[in-house]
């Protein structure tokens, strides 16, 4: 049985995969009907679907991804044009996948009823086909298209037959028509293609000569690139004396590279022709590895790295010792390194979701909305990735639902009446930075702030006292919504206090930028990854606490004199900015007593950035920059204000990593 | 004119094959109700044509088409199939079968494909 669930397992992340390339290509398709190699891909991704499920005995999985792999066929051999109603078809049943793996997940079994769907799907299957056959029976009468019929061969494919054949191979293009009437179509082929290679050497074949017997040949002609030194009236002869072949079609092809420079790439074509055509029959040079190994590995490098830390706090002085700390510490960076890298994924694999669901949101609520993603290659941990799903979703279904107006609303505006929005991921320093941007109406920031006072999150007074960006963060606190109508697109009950507090708990920030009918922005911070990081420590009082170093933007000392008051705060200025100015003891609850900062001459001050915004936190004493091992408190303490873990430093004493969210 | 060996394990299906090769002149040298007693008569009496049903008792027609062509690489073998019989056709056809029909018969289709092969 658990042989089973290790199948199990790889079923699952494997038709993950594939329900994303599908997605991604009928979104693909939708945009460029006529994309052969987009077709193709979704002919793949169903015909594996399908070769997964039936191996597992998911009867009813097999026969959906099978229909699907059958329309996505007739689509690629020119049988049914892409319609919209065909789009609508594919995306709805990779829906149903999803379903199905889901509750394969769940139930264990994939139980459901695909009636409809299927009767539907076979509808517009000959429907489309019928529709199809009577525009291509018009072309065909008129003239004749071998042309474009024929397999085609690429650079590459040309250069890999020009250095492989012989002298006297003429590399024939071939056509072998069938009779319409032909029954056991594919076995036919088999005949024509086992025919074709007593005569020669057959480059490529539609279809293909390896999966013959499972491929259902709707078409009724045999395709191949036959290389051959046999002359063509022999090759037509062999051929057309295959019962129900009723026309031959060849033609000599010419395969003299089109491209000079191909030829000095010779070399390097070639390498990489045996690289792909190897990579068929190798052993994959990827491992899938659970999510849970790579913690514990993790973690254990975390135990490591205290040892570590500890073991130089011993300060033994022997010359062997002194040798051996930078050889241990090297090794141990390189080891977290590595971990970390293999934890990494690119933050694509999340995002290709979200085209689908845009397309789908807006087309429900009737908006005209262009999507834009930009940097699907930055990496993250994979641990934040899979937990940004959720609130990326629901930012996105805001904008769609709140931000962007429908067309007619944009064009009275004075706008375009397509929409954008905006998803872009770019790293910057030690931190990931996620935006959300949409071009729409923007936040209505009276009516969100006297909600506020009305449910009582702040009092007039408060409100007054607070700037425009202040006012806007308030959309994060738990129970403000400015719509007042709950749509079925967004206001699901997932807020967005629901979205800051999964950001928060990934030791990220969000912040919000909006202006009104130009459209709103909210950025999300995340580090680079969690558990290790890099850390400032400093002493508040008497104790050592850790300020993670991508939550600083400087450190500096400063005299008392330099202390301005704004509205009875002390703040700084730097640079012409102001920068408030916090006393670090009282945000942990330390008695200060009468030992105000101010009384001392000099102080260190550490500059954070929380929420886009710069806060000076006085503290006693900077001490020095260590790796540490982020460790949560534990549940019995809860959620400690201000304070965001706790690591372990050089002596085993255990120091607490400060929030500086929570601070500034 | 060809003489031909039936193979098939259903009578009801010798005798209708049997009807429209006759039909169209040939002779009939002998019927077989499996693989093993077709290959049998095929060693004992030869013939110019055989027509080989796949699902049978005791030796399948695959088995025998194998056995046929060891025996004689020129021998002319026919496969009769159904429907869903597609893969199991092409293993034939690997193994030497020139052609094959499908059922239900239908006679102007066996009169091309003997034809064609005779």
């Amino acid at each position: 049985m658990s042989d089973n669930n290790e199948y199990l397992d790889m079923f699952f992340a494997e038709s993950e995969e594939y329900i994303m390339v599908l997605n991604d290509n009928i979104l693909k398709l939708e945009n460029n009907p006529e994309d052969k190699e987009v077709v193709a891909s979704l002919f793949r991704a169903a015909h594996s679907l399908k070769g997964m499920s039936a191996t597992m005995r998911f009867d009813v999985l097999t026969e959906l991804t099978h229909k699907i792999e059958n329309l996505m066929d007739k689509v690629r051999n020119n049988k049914i044009d892409v319609t919209t109603e065909i789009i609508d078809l594919l995306f709805e049943g990779i829906d149903y996948i999803e379903e199905i793996v889901k509750q394969i997940k769940d139930e264990g079994t994939d139980d459901f009823n695909l009636e409809v769907y299927l009767h539907k799907l076979e509808n517009n299957i000959e429907e489309g086909k019928a529709h199809k056959e009577t525009s291509n029976q018009d072309i065909e009468n008129n003239n004749d298209n071998f042309d474009s019929k024929r397999l085609t061969l690429n650079e590459v494919e040309k250069n890999n037959i020009q250095e492989n054949k012989k002298e006297l191979d003429t590399v024939y293009a071939v056509n072998a028509e069938l009779d319409k009437v032909t029954e056991f179509k594919q076995v036919r082929a088999s005949m024509v293609l086992k025919e074709a290679k007593e005569m020669g050497y057959i480059f490529k074949s539609d279809p293909d000569i390896k999966s013959v017997d499972e491929a259902e040949i709707e078409e009724d002609v045999v395709k191949m690139i036959l290389i051959s030194n046999e002359n063509r009236e022999d090759i037509v002869n062999n051929l057309s004396n295959i019962t129900d072949v009723v026309a031959i079609n060849i033609t000599a092809m010419d395969i003299e590279s089109t491209d000079k420079n191909m030829k000095s790439d010779n070399e390097k074509q070639k390498a990489k022709n045996e690289d792909s055509s190897s990579s068929k029959f190798a052993v994959s040079s990827t491992v899938r590895v659970g999510i849970k190994k790579l913690d514990k590995l993790m973690n254990m490098i975390g135990e490591l790295l205290i040892n570590k830390t500890r073991l130089e706090a011993l300060n033994i002085n022997s010359e062997g010792f002194k040798d051996i700390l930078p050889q241990l510490d090297r090794v141990t960076m390189e080891l977290h390194h590595t971990v970390m890298q293999i934890r990494m994924e690119p933050i694509g694999v999340m995002f290709n979701r979200f085209p689908r669901m845009v397309r789908d949101l807006s087309k429900d609520s009737q908006k005209e909305i262009d999507f834009l993603i930009k940097g699907k290659e930055t990496e993250l941990d994979r641990s934040i990735i899979d937990e940004l799903g959720d609130p990326l979703t629901h930012l996105l279904r805001n904008a769609v639902d709140h931000g962007i107006e429908k067309p007619e609303t944009r064009v009275k505006k004075g706008k375009d009446k397509t929409g954008k929005i905006k998803l872009k991921a770019y790293q910057k320093g030690s931190e990931i930075i996620i935006e959300v941007e949409d071009d729409g109406s923007g936040i209505n920031i009276d009516k969100l702030t006297a909600k506020a006072v009305e449910k009582e999150l702040i009092t007039q007074k408060e409100l007054e006292e607070m700037d425009r960006e202040k006012k806007l963060q308030l959309i994060f606190e738990p129970g403000l919504s400015t719509t007042d109508q709950v749509s079925n697109v967004s206001g699901r009950g997932v807020g967005m206090d629901v979205v800051k507090r999964t950001i928060k708990s990934l030791d990220g920030d969000v912040y919000i930028k909006s202006e009104k009918e130009e459209g709103t922005k909210i950025v999300i911070s995340l580090p680079l990854t969690l558990a290790i990081q890099d850390a400032l420590m400093v002493k508040i009082d008497e104790e050592v606490f850790a300020i993670p170093l991508n939550a600083i933007s400087e450190t500096l000392k400063i005299k008392s004199k330099e202390i301005r008051q704004v509205k009875g705060n002390d703040v700084i200025v730097l640079r012409n900015e102001t920068i408030p100015l916090i006393d670090s003891r009282k945000s942990l609850n330390i008695e200060v007593g009468d030992n105000n900062y101010t009384e001392q001459e000099e102080m260190s001050v550490v500059i954070v950035k929380s929420s886009g915004k710069e806060v000076g936190l006085i503290v006693n004493e900077l001490l020095y920059q260590q790796e540490i091992v982020i460790k949560s408190l534990s549940d019995y303490l809860g959620n400690v204000k201000n304070i965001s873990g706790a690591t372990i430093i050089g002596d085993g004493e255990v120091a607490l990593i400060l929030d500086v969210r929570d601070i500034a | 004119m060809a003489k031909i060996l039936i193979v098939d394990d259903a009578a009801f299906m010798r005798m209708n094959l049997k009807n429209i090769l006759e039909n169209n002149g040939h002779e009939i040298v002998d019927e077989a109700a499996n693989g093993k007693i077709g290959f049998e008569s095929y060693q004992k009496h030869g013939a110019d044509l055989v027509t080989m049903d796949i699902t049978m008792p005791e030796m399948d027609g695959i088995e025998a088409v194998k056995k046929i062509m060891e025996f004689d690489s020129d021998a002319k073998v026919i496969m009769c199939s159904a429907m869903g019989q597609q893969s199991l056709v092409i293993e034939a056809i690997e193994a030497g079968a020139k052609d094959f029909i499908v059922k239900p018969f239908n006679k102007k289709r066996i009169k091309e494909a003997i034809d064609k092969i005779i």
